[in-house]
């Protein structure tokens, strides 16, 4: 109860209350994203393991067991996903909220008071600030698994193999004996090199630039129309450029079935986005973001 | 605004360390000449004088005409193979599958270190380059992952090479034999392994394949000719497989505890071999029986014995180098560096045994007779 003869008590603002759920969700988030990384070999072992299941199940075919092991962790990481297109769409949303333009101007040379004020808007509104990131976060793990897990899994030098033997003996689930080596050819291509298609004389990585192009039709197409005056529009675009080029970049140098997931997951969160109807097609178009 | 670019910066920058937890994929490859040891440790071959442990020459590949693209790096994992007019025959297990010889007599270019001049070059096979290939007679057969054998003319003087033969191991309609070890010959015939659960012998007056015995498990390793003159080879089913030459009948010689990986060796009526759950054994080719039972010396074990007088010494994963005696005592000969690791076969030449190292400071140390480091090597 407040006391407005104490001076103390008058001058000190009131501090935001915590949502002792959504901290608990951070903290939950953070502690996995802590235990992989301490036991990121642990992580491979699981997903080279799920991997090579999901090739015996399908015939031996590497590059139809790297689709379905996408459309699994799409699959699994669908609610995730769900919460950080929420979470961005919330804060999309209160760059053009009116309150939060007026605290905005209000408190421009008070940024404590701004800090509270906006979380005091967070909590009436249920905004988790974290809610964007923290799902995506928690993805990194299983992204950055997968590129030595698809490497040991296809095997294509000695240390690899003797990787993925480790690796399948972790959980001794599976003859690893009969099992190598492993067919890590698709579609003609060897999944375990960067892939290269000649084309009159020059080697043209094919897929490495289909992966560039469906991650920037993905970015685009998932981009809220864009504020002119909101600053993170801004960061959004420009990570609409680079996060393309930068993909790029890496499929040309890693294993083509790292590619494979690239594209495969580039065109499931495309899918995601259009089913929940958060797929702005205007964006492809010439001109499209000014609606 | 600038909050966020860190953000990116900063996962960008998380990202490709961790992208880099790959670590390598393949050891180092080890051979001599006798006063020259060639080792091709990740992106280049070294060429190191046995007498002064000098580096006498280095050689990285040569740059591609057109780089756009072709950025998949140069991996040397082979052990460099040294023909009879002198050449060193090194083949880059990257994916533009290129096979050079160097002449180490001739430099093209001194940079850090003399590079040799190209020879010749061959540019023919689809598959990664894995295992050294066998000159016969003025002939190389050089086996590649693609499951073929290419046989190329060293005297035919040209600088871009045409295979003049090319046999094929793999079998119609099924999987490519992924060819990882080096073929031998007993003159007539030559042997050969695949990865693909094989043993195959061509014949080398027809180039044709004169059988093939399909195994249980892979073949990572070559076959010998022991003593008794039948071919061995061990498999990833954890077994040694006998082979009769003429005609490839084949029957199981012994069950190992763990999955053979190198090359068994022949000593007389005795071959030695490892498997990867760290055994040692010693089998009496003549009886048919082991010699002694098992030995463990620390850890698994891909490389192949090396008999050195009258002692068989074996590089473990924990970079221990062992030394076991002809009754099968096991003794601690050398301890690499902590956390470094032994692949690689082990050579010996001019009184010293060589061996490579992987996650070490130094990627050669030779060793004397006592094992005691003589000199190490580490690229420079």
């Amino acid at each position: 109860m407040k006391n407005p003869s104490n001076p103390t008590q008058a001058q000190r603002p009131e501090l935001p209350q915590v949502n002792p759920r959504e901290t608990l969700k951070t903290l939950a988030v953070i502690a996995v994203l802590v235990l992989a990384f301490m036991n990121f070999s642990s992580v491979i072992d699981l997903l080279v393991n799920i991997l090579i299941l999901i090739y015996q199940f399908v015939g031996h075919n590497f590059g139809i067991a790297i689709i379905l092991l996408t459309a699994l962790i799409r699959l699994a990481t669908w609610p995730l996903n769900a919460q950080q297109m929420k979470g961005a769409k919330a804060m999309q949303d209160l760059q053009t909220d009116k309150e939060w333009m007026a605290i905005q101007k209000k408190y421009a040379k008070d940024r404590e008071k701004l800090a509270q004020e906006q979380m005091r808007i967070y909590r009436e509104r249920g905004i988790n600030v974290f809610g964007s990131c923290l799902p995506m976060l928690i993805q990194f793990p299983i992204l950055f698994a997968l590129i030595p897990a698809i490497t040991y899994a296809i095997g294509s030098y000695p240390l690899s193999i003797l990787k993925l033997s480790k690796s399948l003996a972790a959980f001794g689930l599976q003859d690893v004996a009969a099992l190598i080596p492993l067919n890590s050819k698709f579609l003609g291509i060897d999944m375990g090199l960067p892939e290269r298609t000649l084309i009159f004389g020059v080697s043209v990585p094919i897929l490495a630039l289909i992966v560039g192009l469906t991650t920037f039709i993905q970015t685009k197409l998932t981009m809220p129309p864009a504020n002119p005056n909101d600053q993170s529009a801004a960061t959004g675009k420009m990570m609409g450029y680079y996060m393309p080029i930068m993909l790029f970049m890496f499929s040309i140098n890693y294993a083509s079935g790292l590619s494979v997931y690239f594209v495969i997951s580039n065109v499931l969160s495309i899918v995601q986005y259009a089913m929940m109807g958060k797929v702005n097609w205007r964006n492809l178009l010439p001109g499209g973001k000014k609606t | 605004m600038q909050k966020k670019k860190l953000i990116i910066l900063f996962v960008l920058l998380f990202a490709l360390v961790l992208s880099g937890c790959t670590g390598a994929v393949a050891w180092p490859g080890l051979s001599t000449s006798g006063d020259v040891a060639y080792l091709a440790h990740t992106s280049t071959v070294y060429a190191v004088d046995l007498k002064t442990h000098n580096l006498l020459w280095s050689f990285s590949g040569e740059k591609a005409g057109f780089t756009l693209f072709n950025t998949n790096p140069d991996m040397f994992i082979v052990p460099p193979v040294t023909t009879t007019d002198g050449l060193v025959v090194i083949a880059n297990a990257n994916n533009r599958h290129m096979m050079y010889a160097v002449d180490p007599k001739n430099f093209s270019a001194i940079d850090k270190a003399p590079t040799p001049a190209v020879r010749w070059k061959f540019n023919q096979a689809k598959g990664l380059w894995i295992a050294p290939p066998l000159e016969i007679d003025g002939l190389l057969f050089a086996p590649n992952s693609d499951g073929k054998i290419y046989v190329l003319d060293l005297n035919d003087g040209m600088p871009e090479k045409q295979a003049v033969r090319t046999i094929e191991v793999s079998q119609p309609g099924k999987n490519e034999s992924r060819l990882w070890a080096q073929p031998i010959t007993d003159g007539e015939r030559l042997f050969i392994t695949s990865l693909d659960k094989a043993v195959v012998a061509v014949d080398l007056s027809t180039y044709e394949v004169l059988w093939r015995v399909d195994l249980n498990g892979a073949v990572p390793g070559g076959v010998a000719l022991g003593g008794d003159g039948a071919l061995y080879a061990g498999s990833l089913a954890k077994k040694l497989e006998r082979f009769d030459p003429l005609t490839g009948a084949h029957q199981t010689a012994l069950e190992t505890k763990g999955w053979i990986w190198g090359t068994p060796v022949a000593d007389g009526d005795n071959l030695y071999f490892a498997d990867v759950d760290g055994y040692v054994y010693s089998y009496n080719t003549a009886e048919q029986r082991l010699n002694w039972e098992p030995v463990r010396p620390d850890a698994s074990i891909t490389a192949s014995p090396l008999v050195v007088g009258d002692q068989i010494l074996i590089a473990t994963e924990s970079g221990g180098i062992y030394s076991i005696s002809a009754d099968g005592k096991v003794s601690l000969w050398f301890q690499g560096k902590e956390k470094s690791k032994a692949y690689t076969t082990p050579v010996f030449a001019e009184d010293l045994t060589l061996v490579a190292y992987l996650d070490s400071d130094y990627y050669l140390v030779a060793l004397d007779q006592n094992g005691k480091a003589v000199w190490t090597f580490s690229g420079k």
